[in-house]
C-alpha cells in the first residue's frame, strides 16, 4: 500500500513538474523545476527498505531491547538531505537569476525573450 | 602514497577559498590564483608520475576518505583513465589562470570570478577521481554552480537567457541523475563502482535482480551525454559557449565536456562491463548493456558531427564557430568510445579507447587555445563577429599564426597532435571494418576543413576593418597562445610518450578487475 501511494505521489510530482516547465511563463517553469528535483529526491527516499531494526545499524537502538522496530535505510535519508541542500541553492539561484532576464528582457515569456545582445 | 590522489583537489579547494578571502586586496587576489593553478598542475603532474608513469608505479591508487573502507564510505580512485583526464585538464587550467589574470578586469564586479574558476576545476578534478556514483553526482553539482555563475556573469541579455536555458536543461539533468542513482542503489545495493561492478558480474551471487539497471544506465548516459554536449542534448552548447568569459569558455570545453566523456567511459567501461545483464529491445537481438551503449552512442555522434559541422559553416561569430565545432568535435570523440563498446575483441576495444584519448586531449589543447585566441581578439578588437574583423594575419601575425595553428590541429594536420587523434580513430574504424563510420568520419573532416577555412578567411584575411585597425593587444595574453601551441606542436611531434600514457590510460579504463581489486570493497552482500 504504501509503495503504492508513494509510487502515485512521484508520478504526480514529475507530472506536475513536467507540465509547469513546458509552460511559457518562467516563473512557473522555475517552479516546475522545483518540483521535478523534488519528485526526485521523494523517489530516492522511497528506494530505502524498511528493515528490522539493530543495534549495528542504529547505534541508538542499544538500550531499545529486542526486538527492534522497524526502521528505515539511513543511506538514502543521507543522500536525500545532500539532494535537498543543493536544490535548495539551486531555487535560489534560479528565483535571481529569473529576476534578472525580467530586467534585462522586460518579460517573463519564454518565447519573447529575443535576441538582445 | 595515497596524499598524492587528493592533492589537486585539495589545491584547488585552498586556492578557491583563500582568493574568496582576499576579496579586497585585487593584486594579491590574482597572484594567488596563478599561482594555485600552478600548484594545481603540480599536483597533476606528481599523481600522473606516482600513480601511472614512474618505472615502479602501481597503475592505480585509492583514497577512502576518513578511512572508512569501501563501499561504506566514499572512495576517491586515481587510476590511469583518470590520471591522463587530468593532465589533459591541468594544462588548459594553467593557461587559463594565466590568460584569466590579464582579461578579467579586477573591478569590484569581478571578485568572484577566481573563485569560481577554482570551484569549477575542483568540481571538473573531483569527478575525475570519485569512485561512487552518488560523489559524482556531488562534484557534477560543485562544477555545474561554478558554470551557471560564469555563463550569467557579464549579465546582459545574452548572458541571462543562455543561463537560464543552461540552469533549466541541467536542474532536469540532475533529477533524472538522482533517480538514476536511486534506482541503481535500490536494485543492486551499492553505489561504490567497484562494488557496484562486483555485483553486476555475479547477480545471481549476490541475491540481486539486475534486470532494471538497463533503464537505469540509459538515464546515466542522457545525463553524461548532456555534459558532453552530445547531439540531441547539444542546444545549451553555442549560447552559454559565447555567454561565459573566453577562459572560462576554454575550460568548458577542454574539461566540463571531457567529464562527460570520461563519466560515460567509466560507467559503461569499469561498471557496465562485465555484467551479467540481457538487453531485451523490440526489433533488436538480445545484447549485452556495452553494445547497446554503443549503438546509442553511434546515433549521438553521427547527430554531433553532422550537426556540429554544419551548424559552424554558417556562423556569424568566431565564438560561434567554435562552439559548434565543439559539439562536432565530441561526436568524433564518441565515435571510437562506440566502437570499443560495440567490439568484442579486447585489442580493438583497448585500441579504440585510446583513440579516443587521443583525440579528447586533442580537442582539448586545440579548443582551449582556440577559444583563448578568440578571447584576444574580442579583448583587442572589441568585437568577435566576422562582420567587424578583416585582414588580423597582417595586423597581428602571432596571434593570428596561433589561431591557424590551433585551427590546422582541429583539421588535423601532422606534425600537430590533431594529426594523431584523427589517424587513430580513422585506424580504429577501419580495423572494425565499419564502412559507414569512415564515411561519417570523412564527412565530418571535409566540414572541419571547410569551416575552419571560412573562420579564417573572413576573421584573419582581407581588408583591414577600422576595429583591427584601432585593436591593441596583450603581450600576456598572446605569450600564453604561444605557450598552447608549442604545446600542441611538441605532443605531435614528441607523440610516443604520449601514446604510452594514452595506452595505460585505455587499459585502466578497460580493466574493471584491478579496480576492484583496488577499491577492495567489503561485505559479500549487504552495502
Amino acid at each position: 500500500m504504501t509503495a503504492f501511494v508513494l509510487a502515485v505521489a512521484v508520478g504526480a510530482l514529475f507530472a506536475l513538474g513536467t507540465y509547469l516547465i513546458l509552460q511559457r511563463e518562467l516563473i512557473r517553469v522555475v517552479w516546475g523545476l522545483v518540483i521535478v528535483s523534488q519528485a526526485a529526491n521523494v523517489y530516492l527516499l522511497a528506494m530505502g527498505e524498511i528493515v528490522p531494526g539493530s543495534f549495528e545499524s542504529v547505534p541508538v537502538l542499544a538500550g531499545h531491547g529486542e526486538p527492534g522496530p522497524g526502521t528505515t535505510d539511513p543511506l538514502v535519508q543521507a543522500l536525500v538531505l545532500t539532494a535537498i541542500v543543493i536544490g535548495f541553492g539551486m531555487t535560489a539561484f534560479a528565483l535571481v537569476l529569473s529576476y534578472r532576464v525580467y530586467e534585462e528582457h522586460d518579460t517573463l515569456d519564454v518565447t519573447e525573450l529575443g535576441d538582445r545582445e | 602514497m595515497t596524499g598524492v590522489v587528493v592533492a589537486p583537489m585539495l589545491v584547488a579547494l585552498v586556492t578557491a577559498v583563500v582568493t574568496l578571502l582576499l576579496r579586497r586586496r585585487v593584486r594579491t587576489r590574482v597572484v594567488v590564483s596563478v599561482a594555485g593553478g600552478l600548484g594545481y598542475a603540480l599536483a597533476v603532474a606528481a599523481l600522473c608520475w606516482q600513480v601511472v608513469l614512474a618505472p615502479d608505479a602501481p597503475g592505480i591508487a585509492t583514497y577512502q576518505v576518513g578511512d572508512w573502507p569501501a563501499p561504506y564510505g566514499i572512495t576517491l580512485v586515481a587510476d590511469g583513465l583518470s590520471a591522463f583526464m587530468l593532465a589533459m585538464v591541468a594544462t588548459v587550467a594553467v593557461a587559463a589562470t594565466v590568460f584569466s589574470a590579464r582579461y578579467v578586469p579586477s573591478s569590484e564586479r569581478r571578485t568572484f570570478y577566481h573563485p569560481l574558476f577554482h570551484f569549477l576545476l575542483l568540481g571538473v578534478t573531483g569527478s575525475f577521481l570519485t569512485g561512487d556514483l552518488f560523489n559524482l553526482f556531488v562534484w557534477f553539482e560543485v562544477m555545474l554552480m561554478s558554470s551557471y555563475v560564469f555563463v550569467a556573469f557579464y549579465g546582459g541579455p545574452l548572458h541571462t537567457r543562455a543561463a537560464f536555458w543552461y540552469v533549466s536543461l541541467n536542474l532536469v539533468a540532475s533529477a533524472v541523475f538522482l533517480v538514476a542513482v536511486g534506482g541503481l542503489y535500490a536494485t543492486v545495493g551499492t553505489l561504490n563502482m567497484a562494488d557496484m561492478a562486483r555485483r553486476l558480474a555475479e547477480p545471481a551471487a549476490y541475491g540481486i535482480d539486475a534486470r532494471p539497471t538497463v533503464g537505469l544506465l540509459a538515464l546515466l548516459l542522457s545525463v553524461f551525454a548532456l555534459k558532453a554536449g552530445l547531439v540531441p542534448f547539444q542546444f545549451w552548447i553555442p549560447t552559454a559557449y559565447r555567454a561565459a568569459p573566453p577562459p572560462v569558455t576554454a575550460l568548458l570545453a577542454a574539461a566540463s565536456k571531457k567529464v562527460g566523456i570520461y563519466a560515460i567511459v567509466r560507467v559503461s567501461f569499469t561498471v557496465f562491463a562485465d555484467a551479467a545483464v540481457v538487453v531485451r529491445l523490440p526489433w533488436i537481438e538480445p545484447t549485452t548493456p556495452l553494445a547497446f551503449v554503443g549503438a546509442v552512442l553511434f546515433v549521438m555522434a553521427t547527430g554531433s558531427i553532422l550537426v556540429g559541422g554544419l551548424g559552424a559553416i554558417d556562423r556569424d561569430s568566431i565564438e560561434g564557430v567554435l562552439a559548434y565545432s565543439s559539439i562536432g568535435q565530441v561526436g568524433f570523440i564518441a565515435v571510437p568510445v562506440a566502437i570499443a563498446a560495440t567490439t568484442t575483441a579486447p585489442e580493438l576495444r583497448r585500441f579504440a579507447i585510446l583513440a579516443a584519448l587521443v583525440y579528447a586531449l586533442n580537442h582539448s589543447l586545440a579548443k582551449g587555445l582556440l577559444f583563448l585566441a578568440a578571447g584576444t581578439v574580442r579583448h583587442a578588437t572589441g568585437t568577435i563577429y566576422f562582420d567587424g574583423l578583416g585582414g588580423l594575419a597582417r595586423h597581428f601575425p602571432t596571434l593570428s599564426g596561433t589561431f591557424l595553428l590551433g585551427a590546422l590541429s582541429l583539421v588535423g594536420i601532422p606534425p600537430l597532435s590533431g594529426f594523431f587523434g584523427k589517424f587513430l580513430v580513422f585506424d580504429a574504424a577501419v580495423r572494425a571494418d565499419a564502412s559507414a563510420v569512415i564515411a561519417l568520419l570523412l564527412v565530418g573532416s571535409l566540414l572541419t576543413i571547410a569551416y575552419a577555412t571560412r573562420a579564417w578567411n573572413r576573421g584573419f584575411w582581407g581588408a583591414r576593418s577600422p576595429a583591427v585597425e584601432d585593436a591593441t593587444i596583450d603581450p600576456v595574453q598572446v605569450a600564453v597562445l604561444v605557450a598552447l601551441a608549442l604545446v600542441i606542436l611538441a605532443v605531435g611531434v614528441g607523440f610516443d610518450p604520449i601514446y604510452r600514457f594514452a595506452d595505460a590510460a585505455a587499459g585502466a579504463a578497460l580493466d574493471a578487475e584491478t579496480y576492484v581489486d583496488a577499491v577492495a570493497p567489503r561485505g559479500g552482500e549487504s552495502g
